[in-house]
């Protein structure tokens, strides 16, 4: 009677996790479980960004699972902070005190990421983001806030800002640039670090318009005025394609160009293939397809559904905790400190290994071009 | 700064008609409900989203338009269009009757006063949105091309263009009718009978739940009309469209003073031009601050908007 008591206890227990835990493949008696946990938005605005993340990780942990059977069996908590600092802070305190947790991939937004930050730093749990770009959190100047739990893989956006305008003005003879940003922390911080890039007289003029903004006439009468030949747009897709389709549509002919948060499948769908013609993006990221076709043909396979912005580096996020793993840790000590050792490869072929304050050294900006309706990599910017 | 203004002049005020077309749509949605009710349905945003979803069902789904599609022409362009406003306008009337049958009349049977329907109405609105945010798996969606944005002329600097005066034209047409039907036919009457003195009207024997249902429907036949129109402007959507757009809408309404159906044409066009000059002047991140100061001083000096409440004081 207690052992019937005790199995529909833990039964309950199991139902209760399922609905945390995405991967619970069948559990060996000898096998060792590992949780792992993955923050970011899963609900609301933004969700796309994180569901995309969440299958990169949920991939890669799949993959090790299937290898490691019988050895050990991954878990993942899901956090959903809706990109939003205010939902940030009232999941992380659980996700901090849940002891099985040993380590975390995200958070996926900078915003959300240093709402979080003092319940981790305070319980020790590493983390290593696939996409929290903004430079404070790594930045010794501005408090180093996220030392020492914090890690990420893609380059900060200091990297990004004139990236994006060296890649906007490539073979432009004279270049007018016109900058649009989107009021976000994100948005507004790539214009800071662009600004100091930008040659005197090379600049057409600047803009600030909310995300929930809809109709653009405004800025494209400033455009306009300003002849700019070149705009580039710091903000996300769901803005990005509105806008460059409403600029197109006034006539404008020149050179469109976005960051990293314009760069997902999706841009492309929400505009006429003539419009987006062109259109630069710069990222730290690189898809899945690009780096091998069979890789985005397994993932498709495995996950139902296509990879999005920052699957690889939501793998290679991943694959160092799992490398953890593999060598037998399992408290969030011994991860933090293998995670500030580790030295590998991500899925590029480019070594990861973390400097002092938790950034990869050396990252790389890509270029990317949209040709027929679809997203064409374009190799580095140099 | 004047110099370039006056060089963009016709071209803004242009884009600034055709959305203060569609706010006055939205704003007729909000204004003919107040007017029977006094209430604020604040499901009406979501009445408009939907609106946009249906069209694009209609350009998407039925006619098969993709991003790389061929623009259509002609005839065929003409049934397109026709087809989604209507559909758009039929999904959004209906559902806005269905939203006051499960919402809000049970409520209003029992003498609930004002509280509980505001409050079911953003319930309402929630259930819309975030249902609609699961069916799109919280992604915008867009509505291909199906017609040509081409420049119909030129006007001193602007350029006319087909959508925007599409849009112009239609409204017209569409506020006329809605002008006609409320000032000349017997459930018109009916309305604003009811909007007078409720319980006279019962006395007179007219059916006020069937007056009211009639007052939803109309309410969301425009506003599904403003979906079509605002998915043929701007060709995206997305679960959550419905919140700026709604209050847009509704301070428009306010501004002309709730209630009142020639003050939602002229609050709708103030605020659509406004918005414009003002993003254009001060820099967009000021469109919102310039609105509302202005919206307060109108009221500062007018507490009823600019041409008071009521819907009886309509004839045109």
């Amino acid at each position: 009677m207690k052992k019937r008591g005790l199995i529909s206890v833990a039964a309950a227990a199991a139902l209760a996790a399922a609905s945390l835990v995405a991967v619970a493949p069948a559990s060996n008696a000898a096998a060792k479980t590992i949780t792992l946990a993955f923050q970011g938005p899963l609900t609301g605005e933004e969700a796309s960004v994180g569901q995309d993340e969440l299958a990169g990780m949920l991939y890669a942990i799949k993959l090790f699972n299937a290898k490691n059977k019988g050895k050990y069996v991954v878990k993942v908590v899901q956090a959903d902070d809706q990109g939003d600092p205010a939902q940030s802070a009232k999941v992380a305190p659980g996700i901090a005190s849940n002891k099985k947790i040993i380590g975390l991939v995200g958070a996926a937004y900078s915003g959300a990421t240093i709402a979080a930050l003092p319940y981790y730093k305070q319980r020790n749990l590493p983390m290593i983001s696939p996409s929290a770009t903004r430079v404070s959190i790594t930045d010794p100047a501005a408090g180093n806030i996220g030392f020492p739990v914090f890690h990420r893989i893609p380059p900060t956006d200091k990297v990004q800002g004139p990236a994006l305008f060296k890649l906007a003005t490539k073979g432009v003879s004279s270049p007018k640039v016109f900058v649009v940003d989107d009021q976000s922390a994100y948005g507004v911080g790539l214009v800071d670090y662009m600004k100091p890039s930008i040659p005197a007289g090379q600049s057409a003029g600047f803009d600030s318009v909310s995300d929930k903004t809809t109709d653009w006439s405004a800025t494209i009468s400033k455009i306009k005025t300003a002849a700019a030949n070149v705009v580039i747009y710091t903000g996300y897709f769901p803005q990005a394609a509105p806008f460059f389709k409403q600029l197109r549509d006034s006539g404008y002919t020149g050179i469109l160009a976005g960051g990293d948060g314009v760069l997902s499948p999706t841009f492309v769908t929400l505009a006429p293939a003539s419009v987006l013609e062109g259109v630069r993006l710069t990222a730290g990221t690189v898809p899945l397809a690009e780096i091998d076709a069979k890789l985005e043909a397994d993932f498709v396979k495995k996950m139902g559904k296509a990879s999005g912005v920052y699957a690889a580096e939501s793998i290679d996020a991943t694959n160092v905790f799992l490398a953890g793993i593999a060598k037998g840790v399992s408290t969030r000590a011994a991860m933090l400190k293998f995670v500030k050792s580790y030295s590998g490869k991500s899925l590029t072929g480019t070594t990861i290994k973390f400097d002092a304050y938790g950034d990869v050294a050396g990252g790389a900006l890509n270029g990317f071009v949209v040709k027929g309706g679809v997203i064409k990599f374009d190799g580095p910017v140099k | 700064m004047i110099g370039n203004f006056l060089d963009q002049f016709w071209s803004l005020t242009f884009g600034g008609l055709s959305l203060g077309f569609i706010y006055i749509l939205i704003a007729l949605g909000y204004t003919m409900v107040y007017g029977v009710l006094r209430m604020i349905n604040f499901a009406n945003s979501e009445i408009f989203m939907v609106g946009t979803f249906a069209t694009i069902i209609i350009i998407r789904d039925l006619f098969k338009f993709t991003q790389v599609s061929e623009y259509a022409t002609g005839f065929r362009l003409w049934l397109i269009l026709g087809t989604a406003l209507i559909f758009a306008m039929l999904v959004s009337g209906i559902l806005s009757m269905l939203v006051e049958m499960v919402a809000y009349r049970r409520l209003r049977r029992m003498n609930s006063g004002v509280l509980a329907p505001l409050i079911s109405a953003i319930g309402v609105s929630m259930v819309l949105s975030e249902s609609v945010r699961i069916l799109t798996d919280s992604r915008p969606v867009a509505s291909p091309r199906a017609m040509e944005k081409k420049f119909l002329g030129q006007f001193f600097d602007a350029g006319i263009r087909i959508d925007n005066t599409i849009i112009v034209i239609s409204a017209l047409v569409l506020f006329a009718i809605l002008i006609t039907f409320v000032n000349k036919t017997r459930m018109g009457k009916a309305i604003r009978a009811v909007s007078m003195n409720p319980n006279a009207a019962r006395l007179m024997g007219i059916n006020i739940d069937g007056v009211i249902s009639a007052t939803f429907l109309v309410g969301g036949l425009m506003t599904g009309a403003a979906g079509f129109f605002y998915t043929l402007k701007y060709e995206n959507t997305s679960a959550f469209i419905g919140f700026e757009l709604g209050i847009a809408a509704f301070t428009a309404a306010i501004l002309g003073g709730i209630g009142n159906i020639k003050g939602a044409f002229y609050g709708g066009l103030a605020l659509g031009l406004l918005e414009t000059y003002a993003s254009f002047f001060l820099g967009t991140q000021w469109k919102a601050v310039t609105v509302f100061i202005v919206l307060v001083l109108v009221l500062y000096t007018k507490p009823n908007g600019l041409f008071g409440e009521a819907l009886t004081q309509t004839r045109a």
